[in-house]
Formats: C-alpha cells, sequence, structure tokens
C-alpha cells in the first residue's frame, strides 16, 4: 500500500478522525487549526481557523454537518463542516483535552483539564444538529472529579448511557450520562502511569484504552471488565479498534521529549497491528519520524490513517493482504462449516 | 463545433455543416469477441481525409456510493482552499514511499529481538549470584567481614570456576561441554533467531517455485503473468547478467499459498516458453 502524507500542519498532530462514512479526515495540531481532507486522495477540503492556542481534540458528529475542536486556548468550538462557519464558541477555566460527540450527535463532551487550583471536569452540551440553529450555552451535566485523579479521556458509551472516563494514573471510571452519578473506577493499568487513549467498537459496547504502560486493553461497558490485553514494547498515545477484520492498531513510541536523541529505528514509531482475539501482533507499518499521537481506522474498515508528532498524517488504504489473512484455526474452522 | 441541429451561431462556421456530410458517416461495427470497431472520417489541417479506424472494449464499472458522500465530494472548498482547483495539491498532499504490509501469525520484528536479549542480559545480570570466596556469603569476598581472619580458600581455579558456570546458566548456554568453541549457528536457539542473510525479507519458501531452462530473452514482467493464472504472486525473481541484462536461465516465483504453488508447478513443468521448454520444481530451502 501506498500512503499518502498530509502534510497540512506545521507542528505535532494531536488527533485525528473520520466522518462516520470514512470519506473525511479531520486533523488537529499544535498549529492551532483544524484541517479537513478526503480520505480517498488526500485532497484537503479546507481549514478551520480561529482557535488561539494549541488543539488538542476534533470530532464530527454523525452527519459530517458539525465539528467540535477544543485546545489549549480554552475553548471548545462549533463548526459548520460544509462552510467552515464557526458557530459556537465555549469557555472554560483551563484547556479542553477531549471532545467527543454521542452516537446520535445530540450530546457533545469535553473534558477540561486540571491546572491553576481549577479541578478537572467533564460536561455534557445538549447539540441542537441544525447548522442554522442557536446552539445552547447551558450545560446538561457537569462531573467534578475532585476525589479522583485528572481525566484524560472520556467518552459516552452506546446509547449515551455512560460516560466513560480515562484517568491519570492508570485507572478507568463509569459515570451515569443522566445524573453524572460514579458507578464504577477500577484500575486496568500501571499505577501511575495515564490513559492516553479511548477509542470504541462499532457498536460502543466495548472499547479499547492505551496507556503509557506500554499495553492497551479491551474492556466491556457494562462490567468495566478487561477482555484483552495487548503489549507493546512503547509507551502507547492510541489504540484502535479495526472495523469489518478483527484488528486492533496500536500506535505510539518514545516520549516527544526523548526523540531527538533516538534514531527513527528505536524509537519505535510504527503502528502496531495485533489481532483482537488473538492478543497477537501481525505486523507493523513504518513511516513517521516522531511518535504517532493518534491512529483512527475509517467505519469502513477499509483505511486507517495516523498523526505523528512530525507534522504529517499518514493514510493507509489496505491491500488485499491485509483482508486475507486469517489464523490457521479461523481456516481450519472455515473448512469445517463448509464440509 | 457540435451543431446537431444545424443551426448556425457564428458566420465562420456556416460553411462546415457541408464539410462534414462530405464525409462517410463513423461506422460502428461489433466483433464476435465483445469488442467494437469504430470507423471514423476527418480532414487534417492540409486538407487530407483521414480514417480512423480504432476497436474498443466496453467494459461496465458498477460502483456504489453514498449518496451523502457522493454530495459532500461536490461541496466547494473552504478555508485557505476556497477557491483552489480541485484534486490533491502537492504543497499539502504527497505520495510516500511504497509499504509491503502483509500481516503474519507469530509477527516478529528484529527489534524486539535485540530488546529481548538485552532484557535477558540484564536479567542474568540481576540473578548473578554473588558468592564470597571466603565465608560463602553473598557479598564481594572484598567485603567480607572474615577476610582479615580467613584466607581465601582454593582461591584463582574455585573462583573462575564459580564465575562461568554461573555465566553459563545465564547466556542460554554455549554448547554442552561449555570449554570448546561451538559455532554460532550450533548454538541452541540460534536456527529460530539467527538473522538470516539478505536482509529482513522472510522467504516463504513453502510456496517457492524454481524455474530453470528461461530463455534468456525472458522478462520477469512475462513470468509473473504465466504464473500470476495459478494464483496470487508475490514475487519474481529472474536472475540476470549483469553485463548484458540477459536472463541467466533460472528464476524464482512466490506464491501466497502452497497449494496454489503446487498447481503452477504442475502445469508448468514442461510448458514451452519461447523456444526452450521450462522445468519447474519446488524451490529447495537455501543453506
Amino acid at each position: 500500500m501506498r500512503p499518502i502524507l498530509l502534510s497540512g500542519h506545521e507542528r505535532a498532530l494531536t488527533q485525528v478522525k473520520f466522518s462516520k462514512e470514512g470519506d473525511l479526515i479531520f486533523s488537529v495540531s499544535k498549529d492551532h487549526n483544524a484541517c479537513a481532507w478526503y480520505a480517498n486522495n488526500g485532497e484537503r477540503f479546507g481549514v478551520y481557523k480561529g482557535h488561539q492556542g494549541a488543539l488538542w481534540t476534533v470530532d464530527v458528529d454523525p452527519n459530517t454537518v458539525l465539528l467540535a475542536t477544543g485546545g489549549a486556548d480554552n475553548t471548545i468550538r462549533l463548526w459548520e463542516v460544509k462552510t467552515g462557519k464557526l458557530l459556537k464558541t465555549w469557555e472554560f477555566g483551563t484547556a479542553i483535552k477531549r471532545v467527543e460527540f454521542s452516537e446520535d450527535g445530540r450530546l457533545l463532551l469535553g473534558v477540561t483539564e486540571k491546572r491553576q487550583g481549577q479541578l478537572s471536569t467533564v460536561i455534557v452540551y445538549e447539540i441542537n444538529p441544525d447548522p442554522e440553529a442557536e446552539q445552547t450555552s447551558e450545560q446538561s451535566l457537569r462531573i467534578v472529579c475532585d476525589e479522583l485523579p485528572k481525566v484524560t479521556v472520556a467518552g459516552f458509551s452506546y446509547l449515551s448511557k455512560y460516560i466513560i472516563t480515562g484517568h491519570e494514573d492508570g485507572s478507568v471510571s463509569k459515570w451515569d450520562a443522566k445524573t453524572g452519578e460514579l458507578l464504577q473506577n477500577v484500575f486496568v493499568h500501571d499505577a501511575d502511569l495515564q490513559v492516553t487513549d479511548l477509542q470504541w467498537s462499532q457498536d460502543r459496547t466495548y472499547f479499547i484504552t492505551a496507556s503509557k504502560d506500554k499495553t492497551a486493553k479491551l474492556m466491556t461497558v457494562d462490567e468495566l471488565e478487561v477482555l484483552k490485553t495487548y503489549v507493546a514494547d512503547t509507551p502507547l498515545n492510541s489504540a484502535a479498534i479495526t472495523p469489518v477484520k478483527d484488528y486492533v492498531i496500536l500506535g505510539g513510541g518514545q516520549a516527544a521529549m526523548d526523540v531527538t536523541t533516538t534514531s527513527a529505528r528505536q524509537g519505535k514509531f510504527e503502528a502496531r497491528f495485533y489481532h483482537k482475539v488473538f492478543e497477537e501482533e501481525i505486523g507493523r507499518v513504518r513511516g513517521h519520524f516522531g511518535p504517532l499521537n493518534y491512529v483512527a481506522v475509517s467505519p469502513t474498515g477499509t483505511c486507517y490513517c495516523s498523526g505523528g508528532e512530525d507534522g504529517y498524517v499518514r493514510v493507509h488504504h489496505f491491500d488485499p493482504p491485509y483482508f486475507d489473512f486469517k489464523f490457521e484455526v479461523e481456516r481450519e474452522k472455515e473448512n469445517q462449516s463448509r464440509i | 463545433m457540435s451543431n446537431p441541429a444545424g443551426r448556425t451561431t457564428d458566420w465562420a462556421e456556416d460553411d462546415e455543416p457541408d464539410l462534414a456530410t462530405a464525409l462517410p458517416q463513423p461506422q460502428i461495427t461489433k466483433n464476435k469477441d465483445g469488442t467494437e470497431t469504430v470507423v471514423t472520417y476527418s480532414i487534417n489541417e492540409k486538407g487530407q481525409k483521414i480514417k480512423r479506424t480504432q476497436r474498443i472494449r466496453r467494459t461496465v464499472i458498477k460502483k456504489r456510493e453514498n449518496p451523502r458522500v457522493a454530495e459532500r465530494r461536490a461541496w466547494p472548498k473552504m478555508g485557505i482552499e476556497a477557491g483552489r482547483a480541485p484534486g490533491p495539491h502537492p504543497d499539502t498532499t504527497t505520495l510516500g514511499e511504497n509499504i509491503i504490509f502483509r500481516p503474519v501469525a507469530g509477527f516478529k520484528s528484529g527489534n524486539t529481538e535485540e530488546k529481548e536479549k538485552d532484557d535477558k542480559k540484564a536479567d542474568a545480570l540481576k540473578k548473578m549470584q554473588i558468592k564470597c570466596r571466603i565465608c560463602s556469603g553473598d557479598h564481594f569476598t572484598t567485603k567480607c567481614p572474615f577476610r582479615d581472619t580467613m584466607a581465601p580458600e582454593g582461591e584463582a581455579g574455585a573462583g573462575a570456576g564459580d564465575g562461568m558456570g554461573g555465566e553459563d546458566g545465564a547466556e542460554g548456554g554455549l554448547g554442552a561441554g561449555g570449554s570448546s568453541y561451538v559455532p554460532p549457528h550450533l548454538r541452541k536457539g540460534a536456527g529460530a533467531t539467527g538473522e538470516r542473510m539478505g536482509g529482513k525479507y522472510e522467504r516463504d519458501d513453502l510456496a517457492t517455485l524454481r524455474v530453470t531452462n528461461v530463455s534468456e530473452f525472458a522478462e520477469e514482467d512475462e513470468l509473473r503473468a504465466m504464473f500470476e493464472r495459478f494464483g496470487r504472486v508475490t514475487r519474481v525473481f529472474l536472475a540476470k547478467d549483469r553485463e548484458t541484462g540477459r536472463a541467466k536461465g533460472f528464476a524464482f516465483v512466490s506464491f501466497v499459498d502452497r497449494s496454489d504453488a503446487a498447481i503452477a508447478c504442475e502445469k508448468m513443468d514442461g510448458y514451452g516458453f519461447h523456444h526452450l521448454i521450462l522445468r519447474v520444481e519446488f524451490a529447495k530451502k537455501s543453506t
């Protein structure tokens, strides 16, 4: 496969996201801009300008009408995808580390950072999916994390029933998305190594977490039970579950501050593919010069892209071997069912 | 200059329809193999009559697209991209080098092996027992509290022996004897982890065919085309003379599936290619 390199950003990428149909890629970077790209040929559709600080996070609603971005200028901004018009700005006391739409696009959550005496919070807004409509300034829910360590990642579970958060100390919590009540808090990753990413399966009944402790874990929403563990040899920044094929993709690499002291080979700046069920590594894709900050898989399952500390987004469309690959047991099972 | 209704839009084009009628009409004939032959006539700048014959095969490619995706594709660009021509621009979009990504069970990168080795060494160091030669306690001999009162027994011989024994266990065995030299490829665990010559590309010898008696004018593409009929071919290597650039007479063809390779081996053995008869067999593992 020939990767498409998207070089529209001047600084490190922080997050990349696909639209629901997998045709558009949204990328945010520390250079204050968000970009939209066509996934099939890498053409840049447009740039969303307006933020005053580094961007940490981006999400697009399921209709690909609204785009939410959050960053170090302490704002969440809502854009119209098609025109690039700024629809709404919500201001906060500290930086926004994560935004995510619910499955139906009616709710938007944001995670604020703990700093300057402010506590880490998860806030939820009700979103009007019509780009012409006025968006509310009123939070429908606000979860303040005063007892737990700071939240690093968060997302809505299936049917927007729960909010799952990942914390700085490697624990994962479940909250009631209606009342904001803490239901469960489990330690899944090594203590004091933060959860760096949380991505959903297609039906949002389970998710994968990535952590600096060099592992990624597949967990259920209902019990917060660890189903699978994928062990890597480098701190992980991101993990994604692939639709169509049962794989997971992990991205990471040495911390950005140590990069200059190591060669690209040692830095392990590769996307690692694991089999989702057998937990076995099946391959790697090289290319970035810096750690991978985020990996995202198209919901169609035919391509994935990674955003790196090197300022590039690399879009990979999978070749036939990716789809043909099967473990011996899978082949046997198929043969048996044929007989 | 399409003027289907014969309606004139410009006085300069007035006489063109006459010329067009003077030329024979294009002829389209359908061939048996599904192609069409189209014969058209035109007049070039010198006023000569040109007959052009084209053979066309029409294939219908059906592609389904989500209407919303199609709609988004037609959106005008916005932001700093507004007004730019459609299609990727080289300042923001480039193609990277081709990456061969083939998932394999039991993937192991060269890096992890080194790492494991390092880990092993570190572990061995950690586990290495420190034994005092005077009192057999777990401290260095120089730090022994009885150093002044008791002399080290059996000095050098015993000490060195102890050290060697410890290392042997940790390194995973230099060999059975421990004292005699064992070449690297015979050492324990060397067969599985040893790096092969010729780089990182693991050759799948199981599905590789050796093709001999190949004509010296053969090309890799020809071979690939011939063998691709039997299954997906991952690699075709045709040995060529460095100076003349001609084939040396043998080639290797790797398949994804061994079963495909077996069929190809059976079918292509004895096949007449150029002026020679091919000989095809499974490649033997290189030593």
